[in-house]
């Protein structure tokens, strides 16, 4: 860059320095901002509450007593509430695993054709995907209500008076009832994903099954599973994490009851943290919870580097 | 470039103005959890305590409808980071305990001496927010809790308010044999069902072991204790509560009373604003303090108060507005805003509110309360409490091994406390 100045009896060239940037740096200068933002926001608190855990404090104070490792030995040696929590988790995530994926898979096989609804099916099904969950839930727990509930309401109205039970008031019936509203609100993201993975895969490979005598189940055997193999590491991770991550539902259907039996480990996490002042072990639960689902998410995020 | 000098000197001067016109005033900000028809009726309270302080704006910050189960969070937040505000709504009793242990709550000892405030509001409020000897907050309600009812089915079976807990039960032995619940109760939370094991201990263990049990002072796996768990186990078993309630929402238990399906809610004297925002007949609904067998006959209340923060840049300010809210003067001024006030000497207009009429004669006399539960415990204990209480309502803990296992609990609880 140079310019010529005015006034001057003879025209005098000023040349100014000009910065370069090595081309090199040039793409961490345009992630630089998204990275800071990512520090401040995530890796920091995330690294402060790993510190937290090491501490038995109450969020509040600002004397923080160190206990080492007390916090987590107590989750899995002490704290009965934080093994049934586990084990709630455990239970949810196997179901997450199998029954919103399932039905996933099967909304996504019957809407994959040109049928004149389709669309308008695909909207329906997927729309409580996009609702928030403290509303599910919410909206849920007024079905599940024993005395007006439309659940217990239809069930007497149809002759069933005897199926009518106090579905979240119920010891045993709480945690299912609550993962079904589970499985409504999350079938639409299996559905969604399975109906991209089908379309990926190219008609020819039916045609050739076809002529090759394939029946229905064969082809669906041997053509559609392992085109949409990319697909199901991709929902079945995310339902592993979901499940995992769960805690609206719990925390508006069923506030962890009745008594202890409906918790998770994230609303535990919360009671803990939140609720009896107890920070350093809140901030250990929840870096159980990152760890376990850090557990299963690499081979998922390394899986879809590949790809 | 002149032109760009004197726009910027000018945009300066101006910012400087700004700056020194909002310096002039201090802003005190007030915390609550009012809903928005309590917020539109503080309008002109605030608007009246500005317009006679114009060096003072009070500016409302509310979390409107979350509760106790919400609104400490938030609150802890803005404490946590440095940024609390300058006067706070607060519950009594242990809903209040970990923010004072934490130093958080300004003593009010000194500001009690210069305002006289143990001469406005009724003693046994500020008894209920005296802790270690220090007084933290000022009453601002009173709160009782008994049982209201439809006088509609009373009258149709011929029955009257229970003078003893034996009328109580024949009440609801009538009620369940003509095919209607005693009463409905929204166990969701645990606090609603713990009335009525709270009002149960109180009859069985009487009014002095009942407040030794609050305070961790006898064990609670005594007799008493498991006679008031057996009560709870019998009404359910005897189908005198609307079944299946234990995560019913408190707010939903009232649908079973105003369809005549249940007879009784246990409530405070909110209710009377609750039936009028549901368009249910006042004239329908009364209420009664269970009876206790005991004299005097205690009942459940609680006071619910205004706090300051240690790290109030504004502590006199605060302390000055409390104290203007707290007087008779102000609230006879504004007697919708401070319905259930704990004031001495303001009277409820009995022609516009006639129960909360008789809930403020009750709340200001020297009638005997006992707390509730869940403010005589820490939030962590009282789950505890709340997860015996749901065992034995669903008949999975029998009432032997639950006075047990609340005393495992309470003991529990006491040692990481010395821990």
């Amino acid at each position: 860059m140079s310019e010529i100045t005015l006034g001057a009896r003879r025209p005098v060239i000023v040349r100014r320095r000009r910065w370069r940037i090595p081309g090199a740096a040039i793409p961490y200068l345009f992630l630089a901002p998204a990275t800071l933002w990512y520090a401040a926001f995530l890796v920091y608190p995330m690294l402060q509450s790993l510190y937290v855990s090491f501490f038995d404090w109450d969020g509040l104070s600002p004397s923080m007593t160190f206990v080492g490792l007390e916090n987590y030995i107590n989750i899995f040696a002490v704290d009965d509430v934080a093994r049934l929590a586990l084990w709630n988790n455990i239970l949810w995530t196997l179901g997450a695993l199998v029954l919103p994926t399932l039905f996933g898979l099967l909304l996504a096989l019957a809407l994959n054709r040109r049928a004149p609804a389709s669309t308008l099916f695909r909207t329906i099904f997927y729309s409580p995907a996009v609702l928030p969950l403290v509303a599910v839930g919410l909206i849920w727990a007024w079905m599940y209500n024993p005395h007006f509930g439309v659940v217990n309401v239809t069930l007497k109205a149809v002759g069933l008076r005897s199926w009518a039970n106090g579905w979240l008031s119920d010891y045993t019936m709480a945690l299912p009832a609550t993962f079904v509203t589970f499985i409504w609100s999350h079938v639409g993201f299996p559905m969604i994903f399975y109906l991209a993975g089908l379309q990926a895969i190219s008609k020819e490979y039916y045609e050739a099954a076809t002529i090759d005598g394939a029946n229905a189940f064969q082809r669906f055997r041997h053509v559609t599973m392992p085109g949409l193999a990319e697909t199901h590491v991709i929902v079945l991770s995310l339902a592993v994490i979901n499940g995992f991550k769960v805690f609206d539902l719990v925390y508006t259907m069923t506030y962890g009851g009745p008594g202890r039996s409906t918790q998770v480990l994230g609303t535990w996490m919360y009671f803990q943290t939140f609720q009896y002042y107890h920070a350093g072990y809140g901030s250990a639960l929840a870096w159980v919870i990152a760890a376990i689902v850090l557990v299963i998410a690499i081979p998922y995020i390394r899986r879809m580097s590949r790809g | 470039m002149r032109g760009l000098r004197i726009f910027a000197a000018t945009a300066l001067a101006g910012l400087v103005a700004f700056s020194a016109g909002a310096e002039a005033k201090d802003t005190l900000r007030l915390m609550t959890v009012f809903d928005a028809p309590t917020v539109k009726l503080w309008e002109p309270v605030l608007a009246a305590y500005n317009a006679a302080n114009p060096d003072i704006e009070v500016k409302m910050e509310t979390v409107a409808g979350s509760g106790a189960a919400v609104y400490p969070d938030v609150l802890r937040t803005s404490m946590a980071s440095g940024d609390p505000p300058d006067v706070f709504f607060m519950w009594g009793g242990e809903i209040a305990g970990p923010f004072i242990k934490a130093g958080q709550v300004e003593p009010l000892d000194a500001y009690y001496e210069k305002y006289g405030w143990d001469k406005v509001v009724a003693p046994w409020t500020i008894d209920r927010i005296t802790r270690d000897g220090h007084k933290y907050g000022v009453p601002f309600h009173a709160r009782g809790m008994g049982l209201w009812y439809r006088v509609d089915l009373f009258e149709k079976y011929g029955l009257s308010e229970p003078k003893t807990y034996a009328d109580l039960a024949n009440i609801c032995a009538t009620f369940k044999k003509d095919g209607i619940y005693c009463a409905s109760f929204g166990g969701k939370f645990g606090w609603q069902t713990m009335r009525l094991l709270d009002y149960f201990t109180e009859t069985t263990c009487g009014p002095e072991e009942h407040d030794k049990l609050n305070t961790l002072q006898s064990s609670w796996n005594q007799p008493c204790v498991v006679a008031a768990y057996d009560r709870m186990a019998q009404w359910v078993k005897d189908g005198w509560l609307v079944p299946d309630f234990l995560n019913v929402a408190p707010n939903d238990a009232r649908m079973a009373v105003y369809s005549g399906d249940a007879a009784m809610v246990f409530e405070g004297g909110w209710f009377e604003g609750v039936l009028k925002s549901d368009e249910q007949p006042m004239e329908n609904f009364k209420f009664f303090l269970p009876p206790t067998d005991h004299t005097p006959v205690r009942y459940s209340a609680f006071p619910e108060q205004w706090m300051i923060p240690t790290s109030s840049k504004h502590k006199d300010q605060a302390a000055a507005f409390i104290n203007w809210m707290t007087i008779p003067d102000t609230q006879k001024q504004y007697p919708e805003a401070f319905t259930a006030s704990a004031t001495i000497g303001v009277e409820s207009d009995c022609t516009v509110a006639p129960r909360d009429c008789e809930w403020k004669k009750l709340l200001t006399s020297d009638s005997a309360t006992y707390p509730p539960t869940d403010q005589a415990f820490t939030k962590e204990l009282i789950d505890g409490f709340f997860e015996v209480q749901d065992g034995v309502v669903a008949g999975k803990i029998a009432p032997a091994d639950a006075a047990a296992q609340m005393q495992a609990k309470a003991e529990a609880w006491k040692a990481k406390q010395k821990s």
